[in-house]
């Protein structure tokens, strides 16, 4: 790739990785969330994909890491929301102030575990497509 | 074949002339009808769930079972996409 593509992608990509993990742990106060965030940080990691070569990439992520991140997102989503409606969630509700950083209950984790299941499946795709 | 035509016409008609009885059935273009659950959603929903964007409040936690759905989605596409083009003989022994 072009130099100049190069050192743009290196200077975006910390950037677009602040920006998406504000959204997913803001995402309970103000627009945003798990998903949005997920496409964030996903777009990231695919554009230095496609501009330095794959092999630099992915010695850093590699595509069973990816897989263990998703499957342990996907426990954690699965047991926060078959808890919904038990009674430790609503007391662990009271004790929080509405409008601060910790409140919605585990609104933020789940936003930060659908972000991590959303990057997993673009990073899983964007490896898949330049592969072959 | 006369015959058939015109009864995939009649067929048509009906169906044009319920979804037009359909389209002026609904509410005008930005009014809100009082429907209970989105008022309960709109009044409850910083009560119930203690976040602040409803739409949030919506997606995580008072339709939680529906974006179960959609990561489980998620993730049999990617689990999918990534077991079909794996290269063989690279990854951990199964």
């Amino acid at each position: 790739m072009d130099v100049l593509i190069k050192t743009v992608a290196r200077i975006m990509f910390p950037l677009m990785l602040l920006l998406g993990a504000y959204i997913a742990i803001n995402g309970h106060l103000s627009p945003g969330g798990g998903f949005p965030a997920g496409a964030v940080i996903g777009t990231a990691i695919a554009m230095m994909v496609l501009v330095y070569s794959e092999g630099d990439v992915e010695h850093r992520l590699t595509r069973e890491e990816l897989v263990d991140i998703k499957s342990v997102s996907g426990l954690i989503l699965v047991i926060m929301i078959m808890s919904m409606g038990m009674k430790f969630r609503f007391e662990l509700l009271s004790t929080q102030t509405y409008l601060s950083l910790w409140s919605g209950g585990f609104t933020v984790l789940l936003n930060i575990a659908g972000m991590l299941m959303v990057i997993t499946a673009i990073v899983t795709l964007i490896y898949a497509i330049v592969k072959e | 074949m006369e015959a058939s035509k015109l009864l995939g016409m009649g067929a048509l008609a009906v169906v044009a002339g319920f979804l037009v009885l359909a389209v002026t059935g609904l509410p005008d273009f930005g009014s809100f009808e009082r429907k209970h659950v989105a008022l309960f959603f709109l009044e409850q929903g910083l009560q119930k769930t203690g976040s602040a964007n409803i739409v949030n409040a919506i997606v995580w936690d008072f339709r939680g079972y529906d974006t179960l759905g959609e990561e489980t989605v998620l993730f049999c596409a990617a689990l999918g996409v990534f077991m079909i083009i794996r290269r063989k003989g690279h990854g951990r022994s199964d």
